[in-house]
């Protein structure tokens, strides 16, 4: 069968396994067990499609749509395809997940669960595949109102806030999103995507096409600074909802930039300063998304924030390739939007892995709270292990995924300042800086999280009474553990299928990424070998094994407890993630001062309109009172800032008198 | 062929002579206290004597805290067969690169910190905390100045960089000497010396992290911190003082390029512990001051690099 009908089948599958979710509500497991069975069938013939849809030349096929003025037509092509793959992946273990997990939530509705699950994941798939902007908009639109009841699911009153704020930004984004669209199709006289990618749009219009978009997939990819429902909506949603929303929508921001910018857009032609605006919201959101992360102590919303770092890490592979694309250098383009891409499938896999597991913490524990976590290793052996390996995948660690597309992010940034001007230079430096505090806050964070949850004693009696999860979530979880393993220990395979799909979308402008089992960068001749790796470490840590049982000749002794000191040690004096904020926060208080501001803001926007629902009844100068404060507001932080600037310290200077020099260094180098 | 007996011998080179190094530091440091000191052999001796003791663990750790001396040497003895120690070249060009020696010494990193938080001890926690911070802290002014070096040489890769430096097709500028006092800087924090022995901390926090170890695990933990400081300094030797490595094969020139590296070695070993001992330890909370002077002197050097000086 070919990927379309394989998809199509998918799509059918999961319409009707959706349908028959509802007609089963009233008896709870069948329910669940039709649509977890009919969902994971669905899943599995869509992976096989996107799997292969990478790999072939591009299919289309048109329906006779209702509206005239608008085909139904749609397109598999290699970008569609991975982002299919990622999606079903993703779709498949949370299905099998929810076997056992939707147990927990049958108080709740299986029925409408599973129905609004099947729509969910039928939306995404349309979404990514039709070749119509009409039709893209309204599954868009699909996809986020199927979400948003997936995140209210429990009706209480943190997952309604955080849903009707994810739906208000949701739908900011998806304005940004529309206008652009529409533009483009005033331009083209039709909403078909094809006639889209023949315009030959002024530099100002296509910018001003490109920067809507970008915001507004923004908004739906949780980029700072529109982040701020990721963290509220996400951890509200059952735990492998969260996985398929935290690995698999967001995804589709990325996907949208992408298409935009490289395949919407591309008769036009990019310009730099797009991937260097890009860039900048990558740096940022990746820095301090994990900064954020760091502090939380509730373990999804933890995860949550990591999402906002690792679209980071996306996005400046992206906007590398769009800097790389603009200056005419294939190589920068090349590796940068193939480091973007394989990052994104990376992410996927090791968020819906760590997602699962906090499923599984949620299901034992009955709780997201880490601080009464603790010592769970021992009774849950099997989600330790498989946390473990998610945590040090996105840690980047090698020789696991994550470690592969950030190296290959830094060789396209480092390509990119070999190749491009001061101003390059200067932002690709600034960029790999940036990764490389994200990636030593992400080990902080995830020593962290795997720390204080599995190692160390039970801090409640929750804790104590734990037990391993049930087959069906431990399958799940050890299925994407493996594919963690296999995308970074594999992949001299995956590398080149992940530049075939980049260079789909850079008019087949080929790079070689892979010499023999070796991973490389032509611009730089530098190379790793991730399989290698693997084989030698594995030999070193057997070696290092063998020799301290060979030398050893003491035997050994379990001992009661820790040494404290003299103290009699309880479970109170180990490690609790506060621990760890509170020695972060020494480091950076400004930081945690501005997401403070950042989400008091974002709450500001969400309370807007939930004001505004009340004001129907009492007439109340709301705008009034919005715009002087945010004049008030404004004011003061322009104080502060100033304030911040006279900060009277002699290191604060020093920067300062660098920043002047390269500034002018770059102002004459550019003149 | 060659390359792999190469790589192997740098491995087992820094094993061996690891605490060596650390015995002759801790000899200057009595000559210093005017005291008669140990002999310079006398961490073999103590590694020896460990691996007769009993290894003791807390019923309450995992197999984390079994597991996590055996990680830390295994990844200490990869690393030393990438970077370039005795030749120009990388032995195992595709270890050689930055950034897989920068993430490849987040390993060791994340079990060791994880292993003091898996052992259920205060001190051991607070030790692992401030060995993640460190890390957060150095990591920026580690990548940049080798980041810069890397675009004046024009490869990532470490032996590339010291190739291109050794054979004088890049002229010695002053954004490099800058970029190599900034690598110097941040590798000697990475060294866990005084004055930032923030996660051991002898007084402080009772060796933290290291606390909960004895016998055999102990022995080898020790090893792998001092093949750790071995490989920084050789890392900064390698890449930033390449004179003197070989250049092509032989064994004349291999022996030659043994002597020189340990001379190296001997003298930045004895520089590190005359300042180690001449300095009293950094306020944890004042360290960000320091890396980020260093990250200044990184910045500076990038700047440098910029208008071509």
């Amino acid at each position: 069968m070919s990927a379309m009908s394989l998809l199509l089948a998918s799509l059918v599958l999961s319409a009707a396994g959706g349908t028959l979710a509802l007609l089963t509500r009233r008896t709870g497991t069948v329910s669940k067990s039709i649509s977890c069975i009919v969902g994971a069938t669905a899943a599995l013939l869509s992976s096989a499609a996107g799997i292969i849809a990478m790999v072939v030349p591009s299919q289309s096929i048109s329906f006779a749509g209702a509206f005239p003025f608008a085909a139904f037509s749609i397109l598999l092509d290699p970008l569609s395809g991975l982002l299919v793959t990622v999606i079903s992946i993703l779709a498949f273990a949370a299905w099998v997940y929810g076997i056992s997990y939707f147990d927990d939530y049958l108080q709740f509705g299986i029925g409408s669960i599973g129905f609004f699950m099947n729509m969910f994941i039928a939306s995404m798939l349309l979404v990514v595949i039709v070749d119509n902007a009409f039709w893209f908009l309204v599954f868009f639109e699909m996809m986020s109102l199927t979400s948003f009841f997936l995140v209210i699911v429990e009706q209480d009153e943190a997952s309604i806030r955080g849903g009707f704020l994810y739906l208000v930004m949701a739908h900011i984004g998806f304005i940004m999103i529309m206008i652009s669209f529409f533009i483009m199709a005033s331009m083209a006289g039709s909403f078909d995507f094809s006639a889209f990618r023949d315009l030959h749009l002024s530099a100002p219009v296509a910018s001003l096409c490109f920067i809507l978009a970008f915001l507004g997939f923004g908004f739906k990819a949780g980029m700072m600074p529109f982040h701020s429902w990721l963290p509220l909506a996400h951890p509200a949603a059952p735990s492998n909802v969260s996985a398929l929303m935290s690995g698999g929508m967001i995804k589709i921001g990325i996907f949208g930039i992408v298409k935009v910018a490289f395949d919407l857009l591309g008769a036009s032609g990019g310009q730099v300063w797009w991937g260097i605006v890009v860039i900048a919201f990558g740096a940022v959101s990746s820095v301090l998304g994990v900064v954020y992360a760091l502090a939380e102590h509730d373990v999804k919303r933890l995860l949550a924030y990591h999402s906002v770092e690792n679209i980071g890490i996306i996005l400046i592979g992206v906007g590398v390739a769009l800097v790389g694309w603009a200056l005419g250098l294939p190589v920068v383009a090349g590796i940068g939007l193939m480091a973007a891409l394989y990052h994104l499938l990376n992410h996927a896999m090791f968020k819906g892995l760590l997602f699962l597991g906090a499923g599984s913490l949620l299901h034992s524990v009955h709780s997201r709270n880490m601080e009464i976590m603790g010592g769970l290793s021992k009774v849950m052996p099997v989600t330790a292990l498989c946390f473990l390996i998610g945590a040090l995948a996105i840690s980047a660690i090698p020789p696991l995924n994550g470690f592969v597309s950030e190296w290959f992010t830094y060789q396209a940034l480092f390509d990119a300042a070999m190749g491009g001007g001061v101003l390059i230079k200067v932002v690709a430096g600034a960029a790999a800086v940036a990764l490389a505090i994200t990636g030593a806050l992400a080990v902080t964070c995830f020593v962290k999280a795997y720390g204080v949850t599995f190692s160390g004693v039970p801090h409640s009696e929750a804790a104590r009474n734990a037990k391993e999860v049930p087959g069906p979530m431990r399958f799940s979880m050890i299925l994407l553990a493996v594919l963690c393993i296999f995308l970074g220990v594999g992949a001299p395979v995956v590398a080149p299928v992940m530049q075939g799909v980049a260079s789909s979308l850079l008019s087949g402008s080929t790079v070689a990424v892979t010499s023999g089992t070796a991973l490389v960068n032509v611009g730089g001749t530098s190379m790793v070998d991730t399989s290698l790796m693997a084989l030698i470490l594995l030999a070193t840590i057997g070696f290092s094994i063998g020799l301290r049982a060979l030398l050893a000749k003491g035997g050994t002794k379990v001992c009661d407890r820790a040494w404290a000191c003299g103290y009699e040690p309880d479970s109170s004096m180990t490690m609790a993630p506060s621990s760890f904020a509170a020695s972060v926060k020494l480091f950076f208080p400004r930081l945690y001062r501005m997401r403070d501001q950042l989400t008091a803001a974002c709450l500001r926007v969400g309370s807007f309109f939930f004001g505004a629902i009340g004001t129907a009844r009492k007439v109340e100068p709301i705008g009034d009172k919005y715009l002087v404060d945010s004049t008030i507001s404004l004011v003061d932080s322009i104080g502060e800032a100033t304030r911040r600037v006279e900060g009277g310290d002699s290191r604060v200077y020093i920067l300062y008198i660098v920043a002047a020099l390269v500034f002018f260094l770059v102002l004459v180098a550019l003149m | 062929m060659n390359q792999i007996i190469l790589a192997i011998f740098q491995a087992l080179l820094v094993l061996l002579v690891a605490p060596l190094f650390s015995g002759i530091a801790r000899s200057i440091r009595a000559k210093m206290h005017s005291r008669q000191g140990p002999s310079i052999f006398q961490d073999y001796y103590d590694l020896a004597k460990l691996m007769t003791r009993q290894d003791v663990r807390s019923k309450d750790s995992s197999y984390i805290n079994r597991l996590m001396p055996p990680v830390y040497m295994g990844s200490m003895l990869l690393i030393a067969m990438g970077i370039p120690m005795l030749t120009q070249a990388c032995p195992i060009p595709f270890l050689g690169d930055i950034v897989t020696i920068i993430y490849l010494l987040a390993l060791p990193r994340f079990f060791f910190a994880l292993a003091g938080i898996d052992t259920t001890a205060p001190y051991a926690g607070v030790g692992s905390i401030r060995e993640l911070l460190v890390g957060v802290l150095i990591e920026p002014a580690l990548l940049l100045p080798l980041f810069v070096a890397g675009l004046i040489a024009g490869s990532t890769n470490t032996g590339a960089i010291a190739t291109a430096l050794a054979s004088g097709t890049v002229p010695p500028s002053l954004a490099l000497i800058l970029a190599g006092i900034a690598f110097a800087a941040a590798c000697y924090v990475e060294l866990g010396k005084l004055p930032y022995d923030m996660a051991e901390a002898e007084q402080e926090l009772q060796e933290g992290p290291l606390q909960e170890y004895s016998g055999p695990s102990l022995a080898m933990l020790k090893t792998a911190l001092s093949m750790k400081q071995v490989i920084m300094v050789s890392l900064f030797a390698g890449v930033f003082l390449p004179f003197g490595s070989m250049a092509t094969a032989s064994i004349g020139a291999l022996l030659l390029a043994l002597v020189v590296y340990l001379l190296k070695l001997l003298v930045l070993f004895g520089v590190c512990a005359i300042i180690e001992n001449s300095v009293s330890r950094v306020r944890y909370r004042l360290l960000s001051k320091h890396t980020w002077t260093i990250f200044g002197i990184a910045v500076m050097s990038f700047a440098f690099f910029l208008i071509g000086l």
